[in-house]
């Protein structure tokens, strides 16, 4: 409906200047409507009659509200009319007109209020802007903000169900495995042959390996969907039992690699024993994965200075400086991708040093290869746990 | 001249066999009388029952009516001199989660682990 056409002039139209007025408020690139105080129309113009569909002589009579949809009305009653008399002028508001054959014609409206220069009081004047294509960039903007809002909805819902997923496989998949690694204690208590023996050592290892790597994938999980690694702090039981066990589990699972491990550690560690257990066997692990089988891996586990640190340390090739630098990246798996797994462990271990207020480097020359884990040892306070 | 031998009794709640067995063959031979349920409600019979128990060593997560940590609530409540310890290979024991006397092991424990938290409760 942005149309228009541009009628000739009439018969004895008034001509000032060169200007024909009549034409051009007949005739205007928009409607023009005048309407009394009350709204009810003295005179449009044919551009609008001509849009709305009706002759130009049955418009004067009607009230504005006649011309508009429902809601358009009810606007015009209760905000547009009440400001218009208020501020003396409106512009640029959407309002609905419906045309002779009932079609709806979304139009720009601007109004001023004005005495008119007549006894009658105040008049109306309004211009009309059909805004179809405008109105329909503006639908279809909402449009696409709800649908972006509702996709949003949708991916945080599939989220949350992917989270519940995989808490749900973790927590499936390990207790099958405790119940592995009962029958395989079970077993190696019997009076095994050497071979039974070295099956259940190698079983051992294998449920071990299992139960690191859920560990791993479902904190990176949390992780990413927002949960974080979560501490349950304690500085009531020693540190070192659980570093003991966790390098007992993987010397047992290692058989002719030697690991040597020093532990120095008088003081109290204010930490998530736990995490810290999973800290040294992600590291531990990487080390026996990753370094010289001929050469020793060495766990140093001190407390010193107000800090822990735990340094775990292997012989071979050294790392290149540039894979040094992604070490910590998730999934990131080096030149060897077939022995090492998801490529988390060394990512979640950095993520609990965090998590403790903590640091977690690494160096590397032709010597050896070491991770160096450093913490306070008073923690990270108690609004982390 | 007579010496008085104290029986310290656990009372094993597990729902999976092979772990229960485990647990049981751990704490017989380091000396402890063992008592078996498969589920909380069998639990709270045999103590309803009158059975003299030391220690209650529950799973968190089993089927039944309850859980291991609604069952420390109630056996905590009900049989205040019971010591209880908890374990579980998923769920980690949050502060304010357990009545504060509750211990946890994790799983898979292991026999040193799961005999040193027994012991350190029952000379508690």
């Amino acid at each position: 409906m942005s149309e228009w056409r541009h009628h000739a002039p009439e018969a004895g139209a008034q001509i000032t200047n060169g200007l024909d007025f009549e034409d051009l408020f007949e005739n205007a690139p928009c409607g023009y409507l005048v309407a009394d105080g009350d709204g009810r129309l003295l005179r449009t113009n044919r551009t609008f009659a001509e849009w709305i569909g009706l002759d130009p002589r049955d418009l004067p009579g009607m009230r504005m509200t006649e011309l508009l949809t429902v809601p358009g009305k009810i606007f015009y009653e209760t905000h547009f009319a009440p400001t218009l008399r208020m501020r003396g002028r409106l512009s640029e508001i959407a309002l609905d007109f419906v045309t002779a054959d009932q079609r709806k014609i979304p139009a720009l409206v601007n109004a001023v209020e004005s005495s008119g220069g007549t006894e009658a009081g105040p008049q109306l004047r309004f211009t009309v802007f059909p805004a179809v294509k405008r109105r329909g960039y503006e639908q279809d903007l909402i449009d696409a903000r709800a649908k972006a809002e509702a996709t949003i909805v949708t991916e945080r819902a599939d989220g949350e169900l992917r989270e519940q997923f995989i808490a749900v496989l973790g927590h499936d998949l390990r207790n099958p495995l405790a119940s592995i690694t009962s029958g395989i204690q079970m077993l190696a208590k019997e009076s095994l042959s050497e071979r039974g023996q070295k099956i259940t050592a190698l079983m051992n290892g294998s449920v071990v390996r299992a139960a690191g790597l859920i560990d791993n994938v479902l904190d990176f999980a949390r992780g990413r969907l927002g949960g974080g690694i979560t501490l349950s702090l304690s500085s009531r039981e020693p540190l070192e039992p659980v570093l003991r066990q966790v390098v007992a589990e993987l010397r047992s699972v290692s058989p002719g690699r030697e690991i040597a491990a020093r532990y120095e550690l008088p003081d109290p560690v204010t930490c998530d024993h736990v995490r810290i257990g999973q800290l040294l066997s992600n590291l531990l692990g990487n080390a026996l994965t990753h370094g010289a089988k001929d050469q020793p891996v060495r766990i140093d586990a001190t407390t010193a200075h107000g800090e822990l640190i735990i340094a775990v340390s292997n012989g071979g090739a050294p790392i290149p400086a540039a894979a040094l630098e992604k070490l910590f990246q998730p999934f990131f798996r080096g030149h060897d991708r077939v022995r090492q797994g998801l490529g988390l462990g060394l990512h979640i271990a950095s993520e609990i040093a965090r998590a403790h207020g903590g640091t977690l480097i690494a160096r590397s020359d032709e010597v050896a290869t070491t991770f160096v884990f450093t913490m306070p040892l008073c923690g990270v306070g108690a609004d982390q746990k | 001249m007579s010496t008085a031998v104290t029986i310290l009794t656990v009372l094993v709640v597990e729902d999976d066999q092979l772990v229960r067995m485990h647990g049981i063959g751990v704490l017989e031979e380091a000396g402890f009388q063992v008592i078996e349920a498969d589920n909380a409600d069998v639990a709270l019979e045999i103590l309803d029952r009158g059975v003299p128990v030391t220690l209650l060593f529950s799973d968190i997560a089993m089927p039944g009516s309850m859980d291991g940590l609604e069952l420390v609530r109630v056996v905590h409540e009900r049989w205040p001199s019971v010591r209880l310890l908890l374990t579980s290979g998923h769920h980690r024991l949050m502060e304010g989660e357990a009545p504060e006397a509750v211990r946890f092991v994790r799983k898979p424990w292991n026999s040193e682990s799961l005999v040193g938290h027994v012991r350190e409760l029952v000379n508690s």
